[in-house]
């Protein structure tokens, strides 16, 4: 009887911390995806980024079988690899990015969408760091992990986001400017209005800068 | 009841075992990093270093826990501790990674230019935007230390080697006909695109054990391995029309380019120092195609094809109105196939290719015939073991097929060769500080009949964050001039040994470096005709031969690039010196050849205009004089002609046609009409029957001027300031 009793309690105490541990997954990610929507449309700020990263990667060492901590800190490096100017150390967030992006690949659940929107993400990074020289390679690669996310999900706001950003810095000779650049951030804002996260906790990003970018279009 | 106690004196226990961790993060040197992340492993408990790299937190966990700090750039920490206190301080010192600036590189000898993320002191993007170099990759690396410029012919002239001693290289694979055919005193152009290769690295001397035959130098290209897929794009100037179309999806990409050249409205524009019979007019198409056959395989297959005919009279020394009639019809095709793979992550690396050329000229000069074939046939493996700490190792093998025709004056020699070699070399990073590359390259030739082992050194200390100084030591290989095997298929290897030293500072868009050389020369094929010296470049070589020829070369040459001090402009200045002398050929004292002159510079400047959307180029080069034969002085190439200038320019602007995006370019050569002389020829005895003794070879024209456009048609092609 007593063996059965402490084998029973044993067993409540464990699920109890089961269900902790998922607890404080829910809890960690919901505080830390909050803090990193904080950020979004804001003066972009290197040490906050960082220490969301690090949050993100504590949270995913912790959990080795989520993609979501993994997804924002790859998120995360990404926006440091697009900061500052030394272009070793972008060169090194944006290595550490895809790292995680590879990561994200291997686990259950992560949507192939935005998994490529954040590809194409760390591309244009690259190739902001010697447009001249990365332009053929970078320019294609981004391309290609853009038209794959609209394989996946066409109603993605990101695409737009990503792809109006790129035509807003590309000379208006050659087809890009602000004209062409602002139906791509009113469509990235009417896909916002009727995207269906799944989830708090999944990425959000890009509404602010579509607002910032469109309203710079508008100059 | 007890246990239950017990149980639930733990829990309590545990709710009230907080441990507080605290201390700092820093660098080898104590230098403090924030930002780090600093946790327990496997838990959710951790912080961020504070911008002193300080840290603190508190954790439940007990017994023990591994305390993890991770920092960019740097390699992970990991501690055990032991969670019985109510607190822990510690310092972490974190060692930085190897990268760039931290790690000594191999350099000597090798000027790259690569779009990879590491520092390459010329891009690929460097090639087509620099004026003087006609988008001509042989035409840019010209303007680097270490190269002579020779107007009259084509090849890469390095440190007092000839041309021929230089070979390229795509993708591992010799190209046996880089240029498109020489005619005697008109320099050619290469054959490959610039835009066909992600880098280029262009080799002064002591390269890797991974090439040979090649006495001199090595460039080295590298094909893309995908295409942006921009659809139909059309080139127009003035010597040629072209099409060019891309396709690719996510596993294989295709490129097709079509071509039809002719230079008659060209040379209508240009004045011309040479009297044309029929402009030279070309035609020709290549097919480009890359598959992706896993994860981490390759396959590129790359074919081109090209027919070209002219015709021209060239000049005869002693005498005006005497002409010699000059027909060429070259027929060019070069196929390659190369595949790479890698497995076990990297770790191990394949890089194999197979290889076909063939190429021939029908040739009429003065009414003989002079028929060349050639083709080469080649396969090529070599395999690459990644270790710990950048260390690495390779090993490799190739084969070649090599037939060749030539037909003198009715006669018909031909030959048959099969060159094998086998190949091994390892880099060694003894630290961040040191590093070296020792490698070991043996040859067969079944022609001569004999071996070859070269052995090759490199080392390289870095001396400061931006700095370093290299040394690199080998012994290089060629077989002879194959008009010498004709008659004479007992003839050995010829040799040359390199020393080079080298010193670099390359730091946030400048660059410094200078490198001194020596070379010795051994072996060299020397003809003995009996004869006074005959300069035709025509000639068959019918004297006896042996290896007896030797010589040198030593020197040293200077590169400053700034890409900083001014914004969106980017200029550079080279200065190389050699001091050459050798006995070859029918020389019959030490001499400087006639291919060697001792001073070189290039002033290379470049500017962006983004309101224009232009950019324009200037570069002037500057040759010094080079010896050439005068029968009538009793020292042998003891006289030298005057030094070479040339100002040239260059400029694209992006614009577009009808909604579609078009670059447009202009480049004039020669600027300042200079009336450059190259060398001269006497007639064989130095008389002078009617008052013409000799005649100057110059360039082809002295200023002259090309415009072109190239248009993209497809809706999918952006073009940006960075294609130009």
């Amino acid at each position: 009887m007593k063996t059965i009793f402490i084998s029973a309690l044993t067993l409540v105490l464990s699920m109890t911390q089961l269900f902790a541990q998922s607890d404080k997954y829910t809890q960690a990610m919901t505080t830390t995806v909050d803090a990193l929507n904080q950020q979004e449309g804001k003066q972009p700020d290197m040490a906050a980024y960082q220490e969301l990263a690090n949050r993100f990667e504590r949270i995913a060492t912790a959990e080795p079988k989520e993609w979501l901590p993994r997804y924002h800190a790859a998120y995360c490096y990404t926006m440091l690899g697009v900061m500052g100017d030394d272009a070793t150390q972008k060169e090194q967030r944006l290595d550490k990015a895809e790292a995680m992006l590879k990561e994200v690949e291997t686990l259950d659940g992560q949507p192939d969408d935005e998994v490529e929107v954040l590809k194409a993400f760390v591309a244009q990074g690259r190739l902001a760091i010697d447009p001249m020289s990365r332009w053929q390679t970078y320019g294609a690669v981004f391309g290609e992990h853009l038209a794959a996310a609209k394989a996946a999900n066409a109603d993605n706001p990101r695409i737009y986001v990503l792809e109006g950003t790129s035509l807003f810095y590309t000379p208006e000779q050659f087809g890009g400017g602000k004209k062409v650049a602002k139906p791509l951030f009113e469509k990235a804002l009417e896909k916002f209005a009727t995207f269906k996260s799944p989830g708090a906790t999944y990425p959000q990003w890009g509404k602010g800068q579509a607002e910032w970018m469109a309203a710079q279009c508008n100059q | 009841m007890k246990p239950l106690y017990f149980l639930l004196f733990l829990l309590t226990t545990t709710a009230q075992a907080q441990t507080l961790l605290s201390g700092k993060v820093t660098d080898r040197k104590g230098h403090a990093l924030p930002g780090a992340n600093v946790f327990l492993k496997g838990t959710y408990d951790g912080t961020s270093t504070d911008t002193l790299g300080r840290f603190s937190f508190e954790t439940f966990e007990k017994d023990t826990a591994t305390l993890a700090v991770s920092y960019m750039g740097y390699e992970s920490f990991e501690r055990k501790l032991l969670l019985d206190q109510k607190e822990v301080v510690l310092t972490a010192k974190l060692e930085e990674l190897a990268n760039e600036l931290n790690t000594v590189v191999i350099t000597a000898g090798a000027f790259e230019a690569s779009d990879e993320k590491r520092m390459a002191m010329l891009k690929p993007l460097d090639i087509v935007t620099t004026a003087g170099a006609a988008a001509d990759i042989t035409g840019a690396m010209q303007l680097l230390p270490g190269a002579q410029r020779v107007g009259e012919q084509e090849g890469l002239f390095v440190r007092g080697g000839s041309g021929l001693e230089t070979k390229v290289v795509i993708d591992g694979m010799i190209v046996q006909n880089p240029f498109f055919s020489s005619v005697p005193d008109v320099q050619q152009r290469g054959r490959f695109n610039p835009f066909m290769f992600k880098g280029t690295s262009f080799s002064t001397g002591g390269y890797s054990a991974q090439y040979g035959q090649a006495l001199s130098s090595v460039l080295l290209l590298n094909t893309t391995d995908k295409t942006s897929g921009n659809g139909l794009g059309v080139s127009l100037n003035l010597a040629s029309a072209g099409l060019n179309y891309d396709h690719a999806t996510e596993k294989q990409s295709v490129s097709v380019v079509g071509y039809y050249g002719n230079l008659k409205p060209l040379f209508a524009l240009v004045r011309q120092n040479i009297e044309w019979l029929h402009e030279p007019e070309f035609v020709g198409s290549s097919l480009t195609y890359r598959f992706k056959t896993s994860q981490t395989g390759l396959l590129k297959v790359y074919g081109m094809y090209s027919d070209s005919r002219m015709s021209m009279n060239s000049v005869v020394p002693g005498g005006e109105g005497i002409k010699n009639r000059l027909d060429l019809h070259n027929r060019n095709a070069f196929t390659t196939s190369t595949y790479t793979d890698s497995w076990a992550e990297g770790k191990w690396l394949l890089n194999s290719g197979f290889s076909y050329s063939r190429n021939s000229d029908n040739m009429a000069f003065d009414g003989l015939g002079m028929d060349r074939l050639d083709e080469r046939t080649q396969a090529r493996a070599v395999l690459t073991r990644l270790l710990s700490g950048n260390n690495s190792v390779l090993f490799g093998a190739e084969i070649h097929a090599i037939n060749l025709q030539n037909g003198f004056g009715g006669t018909s020699y031909s030959l048959h060769d099969r060159y094998t070699a086998a190949f091994a070399e390892t880099e060694i990073y003894l630290s961040r500080q040191m590093a070296g590359r020792v490698g070991v390259r043996t040859e067969y030739s079944s022609l001569l009949n004999r071996f070859n082992l070269a052995p090759r050194l490199s080392l390289a200390y870095k001396t400061g964050t931006y700095s370093q100084v290299s040394l690199a030591a080998g012994q290089f290989y060629q077989n002879p001039d194959y008009r010498y095997l004709y008659r004479n298929p007992d003839l050995n290897f010829e040799r040359a040994d390199h020393l080079i030293l080298n010193y670099q500072v390359m730091k946030k868009g400048r660059t410094f470096r200078v490198e001194t050389f020596y070379k010795n020369y051994a072996q060299l094929v020397r003809e003995y005709t009996g004869q006074p010296f005959d300069t035709n470049p025509y000639r068959f070589p019918w004297g006896s031969t042996n290896n007896a020829g030797y010589g040198y070369a030593q020197g040293f040459d200077l590169f400053w690039r700034d890409q900083k001090t001014v914004k969106s402009l980017d200029y550079w200045v080279t200065y190389s010196y050699v001091d050459t002398r050798r006995l070859f050929q029918q020389y019959q004292v030490l001499a400087t050849p006639t291919f060697a002159s001792n001073h070189n510079v290039s002033l290379v400047a470049k500017r962006w205009f983004d309101q224009l959307k232009t950019s324009v180029g200037m570069t002037y080069a500057y040759t010094s004089g080079r010896p050439y034969y005068n029968p009538n002085h009793e020292r042998f190439l003891t006289d030298k002609t005057p030094a070479v200038h040339n100002l040239s320019f260059t400029a694209s602007k992006l614009t577009s046609i009808r909604g579609n995006f078009a670059v447009l370019y202009v480049a004039v050569d020669n600027l300042l009409n200079t009336r450059n002389v190259f060398t001269y020829r006497y007639t064989a005895d130095g008389r002078t029957p009617n008052g013409y003794s000799r005649y100057a070879v110059g360039p082809q024209s002295y200023r002259s001027f090309f415009v072109g456009m190239q248009v993209f048609l497809s809706k999918k092609a952006v073009v940006k300031k960075e294609d130009l």
